[in-house]
Order: C-alpha cells, then structure tokens, then sequence
C-alpha cells in the first residue's frame, strides 16, 4: 500500500507540507479536529444490552442477519453485533419505523409458526433450513428492511452499536483515515498523465 | 467577523429565502452591489469543526439535510393513486443549512452546451410534453459559467474535450489527481473511439482562495467537507457577502409564506425561528432560492384570495415540470484493487454520448463518469450480485469492494405537467405546515436513453477489462437530490413561472432563482449551471434595484 493511513500528528505535518508558506484562514483546526474523530469512531457504542426487542424477536432477527450477512473466514453480521444495532436504532433514532417493523416481525414469527408448527421459532432452526426458509419470503417489505438495517448495522460508525471493533470495514477493506495520497490503487500507479488527443499527438 | 444585523422591522432591500448554490451567490451579489440583504435559512449554520464520516447521520437521520421525520413528504406516481409517506428516506432530498445542498453535494460541475438551450427547435415538439427552448442562449450563460470557476472555484482542464462549448478562460486550477477508476474509464472508453476528460469539480486540487487542497478522504458525496477544500456557500460566497457589512444570515428561519399588498407587490416573508416564534421580514424585494421543491412549496403555501392557486401562478405551473434526470449505472470487478473509496468521486467523465440522437429511436443524451458510489453503507445497501442479494452472494460481493467501481451515467428528464411538487392534503411537518407531495414517473424516453447509456457504461467497463460487469436494472425513479423545473424560466407568462431574469411574471418585486429555473434537465451535474444563474440574476437584480425597479 502506498496510501498512508496518518495519526493526528503526521496529518497536520502532511497538511502543513502541503500548504506551506500559504497564509490559511481556515482549514488547520477542522483538519485537528477532523482527525480526533477517529478517536469517537474507534469506540464501540452501547453496553450491548437488547431494550426494544424482546429476547426472542431479538434471537430471530439475529438469526436472519446472520443469514443475510453469514460469518464464514471473516466476521458477518453476528460478530458485528447487527442486531445491538437493529434494536437501538427502532428504540431511537430511527424510531418511525418501529411500529411497523414490530408488526412486520410478528408476521414473520406467525407465518413461520404456520408452515414449522414443530420447531421453537426460527433462532432454533439448523442453518440450511434456515436459508431455505429465507428464500421463500426474501421479497417480503420485512425481509428487505432487515437486510437495509443490517448493511447499516454493519458499516456504520461502531458508535450506533453495530460494526463492532470495525467488524464491517474489515470485511470490506475500508480504512477511515482522514489522508490519504495517490496512488490509491492498482491501476493509477505510474500513471503517465492525462493526454489530450492520443490519436492526433502521435 | 462581525456581520450586519437588521431588525425585522427594518426594510431590507433584499429577503432571499435559502443560502445554497443559488441563494448564497445572489446575496453576496446584492451585497457587494451596495444593497441591505437578509438572508433566511430553514436550517442551522454548522461549523466545518461539526462535520463528520458519519453515513448514518447524514445519509439516513438527516444530518446536514431534509429527514423524514422534522420535514415528511409523500410520493406517488401518477395524480390517480394516494400519495404515501415515505416514513425512512424523503423522496426529494437536499441540504438543510447554511451553504444548502452545497454542503452535501458531489461537486461536479459540468457546463450546459449549447444545445441544451435550443433544443426544442433544432429537435422539434414532443408531444405530450412541456419540452422548450430556454429564453437566454448559452452565449447568454457563458460568462457566468467562467465567474462560477473563478469565484466558487472549479478544478478542470479547458480543451480537453472535443464537446465542451466555448470558454472564454481556462479553469483556475487543474484537475484532482486521477483515481483508478478514472484510468480505467479512460482506457476503456479509449479502446471504444471515445473521449475521456478530466472531470470539472468544484473542489481545491490546490490552495484556492484561502481554502486548503483536497486531502482525499473520501467523503464528498451526501457529506459536507469538513477542511472547506469542497467549496460551498457556506465557505465561499456566503462569508464574502457578510464581509460587506450590508448582509445578515439568519439561520433556523423557516420562512411559510411570502405576504403581497393590495397592488399584489411582495412586501416580506413570514417566519419561524429556533423557537417557533413567527417573525416578519419586511424588504423592498424577495428573492425565493429555496430549490426546486421548497421554491415552488412556498409559492403555493403563499395563496391569497388575490392569489389562489399560489403566489406567481397565473400559468399553473408553479410545482410542475419536475424534473429528476436518470442515474443508470453498471458496476464492474477488476483484479486487482482499486481503493475507490478515497479521494472525490469522480475523475474522469465521457460526453460522446451527450447530444440526443434522432438514429436512437428516441429523445435523450447524457454523459457518463467513473465512481465508486456513496459511503460503504450505501454502496453495500446498492451493491449489484449476480444471483440473491442476501447470504454467500452478498458476503463474496461485499469483499470485492476494494476492486469495485461502477461507471454511471447521468441523462436528461422531460419536462412533464404530472410531475410534480403540490401540497398533501393530509400530511403536516414538525411545524404543522403541509408536507411535500411528489408526483413522479419517468417518461419513456427518459428510460429508454437510460437503457442505452448504461449498455455503454457496461461496454466501457468491460473494455478496460472488467472480470465481471453487472448492469442495474432501469426502473422508474421515486427519489432525487436534482430538483429542477417546477418554476420555469421563459418569455411568455402563460407557458412560464419567471421572465429571463428571474423576476416572476405576476408579482413584480418577487424573483426565483435555483433549480426551479431550469427550462430543460440537463445531463445532471445541475449546481453549475445554478450558479451560473444566480451570478447572472444577481447582476440584474443590482441594476433593476439602482434603476427603482423592484
């Protein structure tokens, strides 16, 4: 990697290189501050303690993220803590939808009941059956909700409780840093410059 | 500093109604032309220290911008079905501060052609449709286009392409380093016999005016820049205007009506501070830069019985012609990794496709860029799979992020009288106002050049030698952030909302000037051409106000 990921120290140096001798009215103290967020970012949010769902949706939303983002070499949504987020984020701050996602959860766990009258609930059942079950309702307005707050969950700031220890950003090899420098990637390595018209400058 | 402050009950010369790419431009105009300006703004003055890499906040909880909660709106997509209230995302969308949807904007800014002011006649009618020429040319523009560079600051490299229309100076900065994705464009688009460019932003490639360079972080789409490198009013023309001494900004001021005397002259806007305390702001003229959702809201919210159908309405027109301009997109996976969640968006951009092409069976052109998309979140939340969007499919995709970008193309809406912006009949916000109802259904051509831009992007993709291309499918459109059309600009007051400078046809001290402007879409890219508007407006409202004609 030729980007440089900059503690708060060496990104106010690459800023003042990057500037030097200029006279700025402003830009020094929002960079400052900028890079003492990540320091916020960095902490995980919440005791982890589920208050809006009961112990058993929670256990069945858990389960349905888990499938929706599965833990295979790299951590998926459990190891994320998607539903701590899920649950915080029907209990605040995004509590206009918690009325119907409630309705929406108990439809799913009556639905459920209905077509698996022997097994306890979903959380129990063995993973393929699990998936199997999932395929049949993917396209329902509950199953998509619960796949948009678990990518949510799962890339947010860990602040809002889910992306534990940067879980999500790991997964997806997303660094936030606040500097970064070119190249940032394979393909803008050495790259020559912008030619106006190739053809006529041959 | 210490900017001017006026009483409510001083008469201003000027009350503008938003401080955005317009509202911003227009004060600081007035201002340094020698006129007393207030500036309102519904939402809060943020300081760069407050902003965040937050994507929850800001593209979800309303950060910097309209939520759905404080400010619901509802959407349907014809006039015969009930409109419902879009409870998680509001449909239209746009920045909620001061410096507007400056704040959270991507910065690209892209000049209008020529064509794009002329061609309902070199094209003819359309039926069924409000398709028109506007009432200036882009020679008219084009000195505002290169004050909008100058001024604001756009980075950009002049004679680059082979479609740009004429420019009377260079780009004050060159172009942002190139990302991978913008290499990749250009060798695919190259291999094709097309004509990559250097994207034009409006973000510091280098120290310009006082703000820093851009140190790539990622985060100018949906965010605001927390260095000032992107510019926005709220770091360029907003502070030059309080600098005159002659300008207040008011923020938290949430203005519900525009009141008129008896010879139906404006005489001031009605507002809401932090509070909810109602305020009058008396001045000899307003200026409504709300946008194009606000812009027309606040004109219907105005009806009086000398007015009913809304403030400037004589023509029915205000709220309608909404016009979103389509997004299609392919997303493409290379082997080795690209990074694109650094640095700006875009780098490089194509405009072969940009002119409507009769052959094509249909109206439409647009232009094409490299990018990655939105915060992680949201690239994961839109991310294309090949087979279920859930389980080892999405798992696998979502580690392919660092080799991912998508090329998107951004095409032209028709100007329809069924979409648009009214007032729900049932729906309040938090300050008991009525909500914004949005009507939309993208016209077929709209989403037949969207079909035929994103095989092209597709092509691209797979030229520069993509392992895997994945195509978006092209659906009707229920939500923007380009808010354009709902009270046009033209020559006849039957047909349009405001005259050629932007004073409305039927009040007139009253003038209009944002994305509710624009006669046609444009190939997205909008805030440039607003700008250009407003540097423009604001020259004449100078001499309209010294000359005793507001």
């Amino acid at each position: 990697m030729d980007t440089l990921t900059l503690s708060r120290r060496s990104l106010l140096h690459a800023i003042a290189a990057a500037m030097a001798g200029a006279a700025v009215p402003f830009g020094w103290a929002e960079m400052a501050e900028a890079a003492s967020h990540l320091h916020e970012a960095a902490q995980a949010g919440g005791n982890g303690k589920i208050s809006f769902l009961s112990a058993a949706e929670a256990a069945d939303v858990e389960a349905i993220t888990a499938q929706i983002i599965p833990t295979d070499d790299s951590p998926g949504a459990r190891e994320a803590g998607v539903v701590n987020f899920i649950d915080r984020a029907l209990a605040t701050f995004l509590s206009q939808l918690a009325a119907d996602y409630r309705a929406q959860l108990a439809a799913f766990q009556a639905a459920f009941r209905e077509r698996h009258p022997s097994v306890a609930s979903f959380a129990s059942l063995d993973s393929r059956r699990q998936i199997e079950y999932l395929k049949e309702v993917d396209r329902t307005p509950f199953f998509a909700t619960t796949r948009l707050l678990a990518l949510l969950g799962m890339f947010s700031l860990p602040t809002y409780g889910g992306n534990r220890d940067g879980a999500g950003w790991k997964l997806i090899g997303f660094e936030d840093a606040h500097v970064f420098r070119p190249p940032f990637g394979y393909y803008d390595r050495g790259y020559p410059g912008f030619v106006i018209d190739p053809v006529k400058s041959k | 500093m210490n900017a001017q402050t006026f009483k409510d009950s001083d008469t201003v010369d000027f009350v503008i109604v938003g401080s955005g790419a317009a509202g911003g431009v227009i004060a600081r105009e007035l201002a340094q032309g020698g006129l007393t300006v207030v500036v309102l703004e519904q939402g809060p003055r943020f300081s760069l220290r407050s902003f965040r890499h937050d994507e929850l906040k800001d593209w979800y909880l309303g950060g910097i911008t309209n939520d759905a909660v404080k400010n619901p709106q509802t959407f349907r997509s014809d006039a015969t079905k009930k409109a419902e209230l879009q409870k998680f995302k509001p449909p239209l969308w746009y920045g909620r501060g001061v410096g507007g949807s400056t704040l959270h904007y991507t910065a690209n800014y892209w000049r209008l052609h020529e064509i794009d002011f002329i061609e309902r006649s070199v094209l003819g009618a359309i039926p069924g449709t409000g398709f028109a020429d506007w009432p200036i040319t882009y020679a008219d523009l084009e000195p505002y286009y290169t004050k909008v560079e100058w001024e604001v600051g756009v980075s950009g490299l002049a004679e680059a392409s082979p479609f740009d229309p004429p420019r009377s100076k260079p780009y004050p900065m060159p172009p942002l380093p190139v990302k991978s994705s913008g290499v990749l464009l250009e060798r695919g688009a190259r291999k094709l016999g097309l004509h990559p460019i250097p994207a034009p932003l409006a973000i510091n490639s280098q120290q310009y005016r006082g703000r820093p360079a851009c140190v790539h972080c990622g985060f100018c789409h949906g965010f605001a820049c927390e260095i000032g490198s992107k510019a926005s009013s709220l770091t360029t023309v907003i502070p030059e205007a309080e600098a005159t001494g002659r300008c207040e900004v008011r923020p938290e001021s949430y203005v519900f009506r525009i009141a008129t005397d008896d010879q139906g002259r404006a005489t001031g806007v009605a507002y809401f501070d932090r509070d909810r305390r109602e305020h009058f702001q008396r001045a000899r003229a307003v200026v409504v830069s709300a946008n194009g959702a606000e812009t027309p809201r606040l004109l219907l919210m105005s009806a009086s019985p000398r007015f009913p159908n809304g403030l400037a309405n004589s023509s029915g027109l205000v709220g309608k012609y909404l016009m979103f301009n389509y997004g299609g997109r392919a997303d493409g996976v290379f082997e080795h990794e690209l990074n694109e969640y650094k640095s700006v968006q875009v780098t490089r951009i194509v405009h072969d496709f940009y002119d409507s092409d009769p052959k094509r069976g249909h109206y439409g052109g647009g232009g094409l860029d490299a990018r990655f998309g939105p915060g992680a979140a949201t690239w994961a939340i839109r991310a294309l799979t090949d087979g279920p969007s859930w389980g080892s499919t999405l798992k696998a995709r979502l580690k392919e992020f660092p080799r991912s970008m998508q090329v998107s193309s951004h095409s032209t809406s028709l100007a329809l009288e069924s979409n648009n912006i009214t007032l729900d009949p049932d729906v309040k916000d938090a300050w008991g106002l009525p909500a914004i109802r949005v009507t939309y259904k993208d016209h077929p051509d709209d989403l037949a050049t969207a079909r035929f831009l994103q095989e092209r992007c597709a092509e691209i993709l797979e030229a520069a030698g993509a392992q895997r291309v994945m195509q978006a499918p092209v659906a009707e459109q229920t939500s923007s952030a380009h808010l354009l059309g709902t009270c046009r600009m033209g020559n006849d007051a039957a047909t349009s909302v405001i005259d050629r400078y932007h004073r409305s046809h039927d009040v007139p001290n009253l003038f209009l000037c944002d994305g509710s402007s624009l006669v046609t879409s444009g190939r997205g890219q909008p805030t440039m051409t607003i700008q250009a508007l407003a540097f423009r407006a604001g020259e004449h409202m100078v001499r309209f106000a010294k000359r005793g004609e507001i």
